[in-house]
């Protein structure tokens, strides 16, 4: 449904983009994850045909974006990072403006209004002016604004921004639904719990390029998880010069950044470590995300 | 009906919403005039030659109140960036031509209705005789066009509400004045009537006037004059959008 190759952008003499790579099959959720200014957001507008490229190619259901962004446009529901509602016309209002301009007719627009309403939980509040609503409300009618026309392409760019649990829960159960339906959606976000909710095929983008991609098991292998050891306050404990660099003490429990847990514990052990309790620590996207950020700040 | 009239049809019912449900400006708009004229028409009946005091009263109601009108266009656009909507629709399956079709029908219809209000209380009110409703409503309509450019350049310009509110109010009462449109030009100093014709307002007057007197050369030069003041105004809107979009680097 979505395939970009090599696209390149430039912003004077940074890249936003530079040789960006992603696919979204119809029926997944794409997680697009980065720290701020990976690209993600640059991304989603060259997709949207709202920014042209320098260089690479974006097709939309096989529709080439730079060559034709209004048939594009008609497969992709978007919801922009930033609100942006009509703030002094009603829920309702705002829905269908954007199911009429997805070519919705009345009666399908009354449905689509109806059932998108539902989902949000935004059916006692579609008379309500955009504007009056809570935070949380106007996130979830602007992800409602996104999914009204049934498009087959949802880009959903940090829909969850400041948004209090419930909104996050009904937003995610819509999406996974929408999905479920077959439309393919990008999701960008720095809330990485949500990703694992969504069953999300997770991509990593970092100075403007995608640099893993595959599902959260295949990524976080490798990357260090954590050995928790609770020892005898009264012992003294002798580290192996191999685990010392990476030991430090936390509310009087020995943490140890570890890529083989069962290893360090057995290097302890005969070093004549004997701790009252073990626990270890898995890594997860979080651990990605870290490592990431620490990468990025070394560039 | 085709999806380019469904949508532009779409577009506008919205824009009509957003202007109904903010009433305030428009019915200030669409009254006040009403009350102008009513007050100041007895002051025009005894300062003017016998006869002409209620067209020049009409006229200047029209062309100072239509250009304090200028609020319901430029507003209608400035309102779109700060609510981040215009992106929101531009991501949308719509030509820009479409959206911007549909945006100018309510603004049109609220600009065309607040002259015929006017012209209509004019008449129906204090006798204002008009000997030619097709070339009235030619001027009406060339003027319309002028607001519209003219709002459009202020609404791409203006970076708040307030600074919108002094482009036009200022703005506005300088160029129906210097249109001569409260005072007749005969009456205000020589510089002012040297560069009266810099003003879209002095086209408005020169369109009105010579239409009630039911001149038709005079009526069309100065309908052809605005219809380029509406083209230039429009340009400049168009071109700044341009550059704010390149400097964006969006399409």
């Amino acid at each position: 449904m979505l395939i970009a190759q090599g696209l390149v952008k430039r912003y004077g003499g940074r890249r936003a983009l530079d040789g960006f790579d992603l696919e979204a099959l119809p029926g997944e959720i794409v997680g697009l994850i980065g720290h701020n200014g990976a690209g993600k957001s640059t991304f989603v507008e060259v997709v949207t045909g709202l920014v042209r490229p320098d260089a690479g190619t974006v097709r939309v259901g096989g529709v080439d974006v730079l060559r034709d962004r209004r048939a594009a446009r008609a497969l992709t529901g978007v919801a922009p990072q930033e609100l942006s509602l009509y703030a002094s016309a009603t829920v309702r209002d705002n829905l269908r403006l954007f199911a009429a301009l997805a070519g919705l007719r009345r009666r399908a627009q009354r449905l689509a209004i109806d059932r998108v309403a539902e989902e949000l939980q935004l059916t006692g509040l579609l008379g309500q002016r955009a504007g009056v609503i809570s935070g949380g409300q106007q996130r979830r009618a602007q992800a409602a604004a996104a999914l009204v026309g049934g498009a087959p392409l949802l880009l959903l760019d940090e829909p969850t921004a400041g948004a209090d649990p419930e909104t996050r829960a009904s937003l995610l159960g819509a999406i996974r639904r929408r999905a479920s339906d077959g439309a393919a959606v990008l999701y960008t976000t720095h809330y990485l719990p949500e990703l694992a909710d969504l069953g999300a095929t997770i991509a990593v983008a970092r100075s403007g390029r995608i640099i893993a991609r595959g599902d959260r098991d295949s990524l976080i292998t490798g990357l260090p998880g954590e050995l928790r050891l609770r020892l005898d306050a009264a012992g003294a404990v002798y580290l192996p010069p191999s685990i010392a660099g990476r030991a430090q003490t936390v509310d009087g429990e020995l943490r140890i950044t570890s890529t083989d847990p069962p290893g360090d514990l057995a290097a302890l052990l005969t070093a004549g470590c004997s701790p009252l309790s073990v626990d270890v620590r898995r890594p997860d996207l979080d651990d990605l995300y870290s490592v990431l950020a620490l990468e990025a700040s070394r560039v | 009906m085709s999806e380019s009239v469904y949508r532009i049809r779409a577009v506008a019912r919205h824009n009509t919403i957003l202007l109904l449900r903010e009433p305030g400006p428009l019915l200030g708009r669409l009254i006040l005039p009403l009350l102008f004229l009513t007050l100041l028409h007895p002051l025009y009946q005894t300062a003017l030659v016998p006869g002409s005091g209620i067209g020049q009263a009409v006229i200047a109601t029209l062309v100072t109140f239509s250009l304090l009108g200028l609020s319901i266009v430029s507003g209608s656009i400035l309102v779109e960036r700060m609510w981040h909507t215009w992106e929101r629709v531009r991501a949308t399956a719509a030509r820009p031509a479409e959206l911007l079709a549909g945006k100018a029908v309510p603004v049109m219809a609220a600009v065309l209705l607040q002259q015929v209000l006017i012209i209509g209380f004019g008449a129906a009110a204090f006798g204002l005789a008009v000997p030619g409703p097709p070339l009235l409503a030619l001027a009406v309509l060339a003027w319309t066009l002028a607001l519209l450019g003219m709002g459009a350049a202020i609404g791409v310009l203006a970076r708040s509400l307030g600074e919108m509110s002094v482009i036009y109010d200022v703005g506005g009462m300088i160029l129906s004045s210097l249109g001569g449109a409260l005072v007749p030009l005969s009456a205000m100093p020589a510089w002012v009537r040297h560069v009266a014709p810099a003003s879209p307002g002095y086209w408005a007057v020169s369109a009105l006037k010579d239409a009630l007197a039911g001149h038709a050369p005079g009526t069309l030069r100065a309908c052809a004059v605005l219809a380029g003041f509406a083209v230039a105004f429009g340009l400049l809107a168009a071109v700044r959008v341009g550059r704010s979009a390149a400097r964006s680097t969006r399409m």
